[in-house]
């Protein structure tokens, strides 16, 4: 390869400047006498600065599971088209964990005090599951919800066993049960959205005030997808389809060269346009040496585009690299295969 | 009406007090019913070959180190100069120590080098964080710091920062080390610490199969309707499954017991081979002086097996002999009756399970068959711990990374011997176990909905789990 004499240069004297850059910094220390700077820069704190596996996107404008907020008394989430209204007396003091290696997210921590006595009354878990990347045995929410009763613990008991119910237009499944020791009651509305179980769990020693909160979950808004069995995405969203990154839709693979070896699960999800090309990239859980990787190889992979009612559409699916921590699922009905 | 007045006034006072008895506390810790901890199992008992390795292995644990001498090698830099010395609480194998909590064990130990000779107070002082009723402590800087001593976000360290030299006692020759920057770490925050981790039971730990951890996560899964899920760390060698440290960042026992040798006491073994230089001190291309090298003049490295042994003890290095000594500890033995009655224990782990907290802390896994002692082969291991890691939120992080783990990860602390415990979380910061569980809900932390559960219950039910943890 031909090189010109003056770009070479450039590279030389470019190469230069950044190692005597290199010296001027210094070497890095553990300590030294530092006497001569009386004021250093200090570290914020409570500040997660150092990151291990986490949650990354190949954009910044495409949104993600984990990307819902309260703001102004309702917790909005633009992946799932969800609005769930907050009543005042309620409020999200810490936000959740990343995402989970196995797809499940925290998507909000809301909970009610009653601020004469200063206790709590009760707490709002708003969580979501990636089917694609489940744990439990379960292709949609209806079986996940009944494997969860099927090995509840004895000393829960069962006060409503899973059943579909119909709020504000929107199936859910529905499940009560209780703790007699902790005085406890837990009541649980799940729901499909884009190959996710989304789920509400309201939690309080008030019977009554659970209760409350599922009756006021007629005023939250879903998409039109929603639903225990259903909620494959379309429409508006790409179809979610498990599974399709199977060899006879991949025209094109290339395997990503991880720089380091690592052990951890890394759970993808793409978007591929209606041409088969990837058009987005989320990362669940991934360093950042393995989504960079990661990047590199799925653009450049080539799919069969899918075809909906014979015209081609977006696709949302689900591709693990890396080390796969599960156990072998099995399922009577993989709703979200196609 | 300065009769009603004053009623009041009196009322008041006693209706306050009377709000502060309702409230629960920390029993504290567990002394009346003795100590239950530190025996090796009863099968090593019963075998006069596995007690006398046993032994030989309390006996190394417990042993001073010198820099030459019969027990050669301490330094050049060090967190102190014995296992037992950190690993004391409330028996060899424990944890850190307090003065006046177990009067035998005394002090912390760190705070009373210069006054027992160990270092040099000419060339050593005791950092701002040691106090003589604090917790035993290392230290890390989670970042370098620049030539001017702002610490660096873009050059991650994490390394252990060893709290004194050698320099200055006089088997220690010409060697001259300083101690790190610690104050203005502290300054800076750019400082963390960790406390030792108790090892009792430590054998059966290490002797769960992969499988029964993986089967375990996946059992957890149905369950989740608080917020959890963890992960593993990953030993780097061969993938699978590592379990000690606070952050599950090392495989064995052996690992675990040469890099402590090497790293707390400057020992080099036959795992850890070379004499080790501060983070810094590597990271500058200079290492170690040359005239801190070899001062025990014995050459490296400095712990090794004996050819020349006349018995399995004398022949056996004592990295190995460390690791025997853990690997024969007995799990703690959990009291029945105190603190607070036999009822209100049985309430209290009814309730630590029925909110969550025993998903992560889960009360048993069964050991696989072992090579070693038939009490480490298919037993009941009552850790109260998943040995997963997990997200435990911007409060807790310490920004520090080891393996797998990020600086807000941390393996699932086992519960076993708690109540003897005196310091909680990984750095010490309390010996509040309200505290410690309260800690437990941060931005980003798995924890926060199960904690919120804990605030959920009364009074009496949150006692009743106070007095269940400390009854292990």
């Amino acid at each position: 390869m031909n090189m010109h004499p003056r770009f070479s240069r450039c590279l030389v004297f470019l190469g230069f400047s950044i190692s005597l850059l290199a010296r001027a910094q210094g070497p890095s220390q553990s300590g030294g006498d530092f006497s001569s700077n009386p004021h250093p820069s200090v570290l914020p704190s409570d500040v997660i600065l150092v990151k291990g596996a986490w949650s990354s996107a190949s954009d910044s404008v495409t949104p993600l599971p984990e990307g819902g907020r309260v703001v102004k008394n309702a917790y909005t989430n633009p992946y799932f088209r969800l609005t769930y209204p907050v009543s005042p007396d309620w409020t999200e003091k810490y936000s959740g964990p990343p995402p989970s290696d196995s797809g499940y997210y925290v998507l909000a921590q809301i909970r009610s005090a009653d601020r004469r006595k200063a206790i709590s009354r009760g707490s709002i878990l708003i969580a979501a599951q990636d089917l694609f990347f489940t744990l439990t045995p379960a292709g949609n929410v209806l079986e996940l919800i009944n494997y969860g009763k099927e090995t509840l613990n004895a000393d829960y008991q069962v006060e409503q066993p899973p059943t579909l119910v119909t709020i504000a237009n929107h199936s859910f499944v529905r499940f009560d049960y209780s703790s007699p020791v902790a005085e406890l009651h837990w009541h649980v509305l799940a729901t499909q959205i884009r190959c996710h179980m989304v789920q509400f769990v309201f939690t309080s020693r008030d019977a009554k005030l659970v209760e409350s909160l599922v009756q006021e979950m007629t005023k939250t808004t879903l998409p039109v997808e929603a639903g225990p069995i259903s909620g494959r995405g379309g429409g508006e969203v790409p179809v979610c389809i498990k599974d399709y990154a199977r060899d006879e839709n991949v025209l094109e693979r290339v395997d990503p060269v991880f720089a380091e070896r690592r052990f951890n699960p890394v759970p993808v999800r793409v978007i591929i346009d209606k041409e088969g090309k990837v058009k987005h990239i989320h990362f669940l859980s991934a360093f950042p040496d393995q989504a960079k990787a990661v990047s590199d190889a799925l653009f450049q992979w080539r799919f069969r585009p899918y075809l909906r009612d014979g015209k081609p559409a977006d696709v949302e699916t689900g591709i693990l690299f890396g080390r796969s921590p599960r156990r072998a699922t099995s399922s009577a009905s993989e709703a979200v295969n196609e | 009406m300065k009769t009603i007045r004053l009623a009041a006034v009196l009322t008041l006072p006693v209706l306050f007090f009377a709000g502060i008895a309702w409230a629960q506390t920390d029993p504290g810790v567990r002394s009346s019913t003795g100590v239950n901890a530190g025996q090796p199992f009863a099968s090593v008992s019963a075998s006069a070959n596995d007690f006398a390795f046993f032994q030989s292995g309390l006996a190394q644990f417990s042993e001073d180190q010198t820099v030459i001498g019969d027990n050669p090698g301490l330094g050049p830099r060090f967190n102190l100069d014995s296992c037992g010395a950190c690993h004391s609480q409330p028996a060899p194998g424990g944890t850190s120590p307090a003065s006046g909590i177990f009067p035998g064990i005394g002090p912390n130990p760190q705070s009373q080098v210069i006054a027992n000779g160990v270092v040099n107070g000419s060339t050593n002082t005791i950092p701002f964080f040691v106090q003589a009723n604090g917790p035993v402590r290392e230290a890390r800087f989670p970042f370098f710091f620049d030539r001017f001593g702002n610490p660096n976000p873009n050059a991650p360290n994490g390394g252990v920062e060893d709290l004194f030299t050698v320099s200055g006692r006089s088997d220690a020759g010409g060697c001259s080390l300083r101690q790190p920057a610690f104050n203005v770490a502290g300054v800076t925050r750019n400082i963390i610490f960790r406390i030792p981790t108790p090892v009792f039971g430590a054998g059966l730990i290490e002797n769960i199969d992969d499988s029964t951890l993986l089967a375990n996560l996946a059992a957890q899964a149905p369950f989740n309707r608080v917020g959890i899920s963890g992960t593993f760390n990953h030993n780097g060698n061969d993938g699978t499954i590592s379990r000690f440290g606070w952050k599950a960042q090392n495989k064995s026992l052996l690992i675990f017991a040469g890099e402590a040798y090497n790293v707390e006491m400057g020992i080099s073994n036959e795992l850890f081979t070379q004499d080790r230089p501060l983070p810094g001190e590597d990271q500058l291309g200079l290492g170690l002086p040359a005239n801190c090298l070899n001062l025990a003049g014995v050459g490296y490295p400095e712990d090794i097996t004996h050819s020349d042994g006349t018995s399995a003890s004398t022949v056996t290095s004592d990295t190995a002999l460390f690791s025997v000594f853990m690997q024969f500890l007995d799990q703690p033995t959990p009291s029945t009756i105190a603190p607070g009655g036999a009822t209100s224990i049985a309430n209290g782990r009814r309730l630590f399970g029925a909110i969550g907290c025993a998903i992560c802390h889960t009360p048993s896994l069964t050991t696989q068959a072992s090579h070693l002692t038939s009490d480490l082969s298919n037993a009941t291991a009552k850790l109260f711990s998943d040995i997963e890691i997990h997200h435990m939120g911007a409060s807790l992080a310490d920004n520090v990374s080891q393996g797998g783990a990020g600086g807000d990860q941390f393996r699932t602390a086992p519960l076993w011997g708690l109540g003897q415990r005196i310091f909680f979380l990984h750095d010490g910061r309390t010996k509040d176990l309200l505290a410690a569980i309260e800690a437990h809900q941060s931005n980003g932390s798995e924890a926060t909905t199960v904690e919120e559960l804990f605030d959920l219950l009364s009074p009496g039910q949150q006692q009743d789990i106070l007095n269940f943890l400390r009854s292990l």
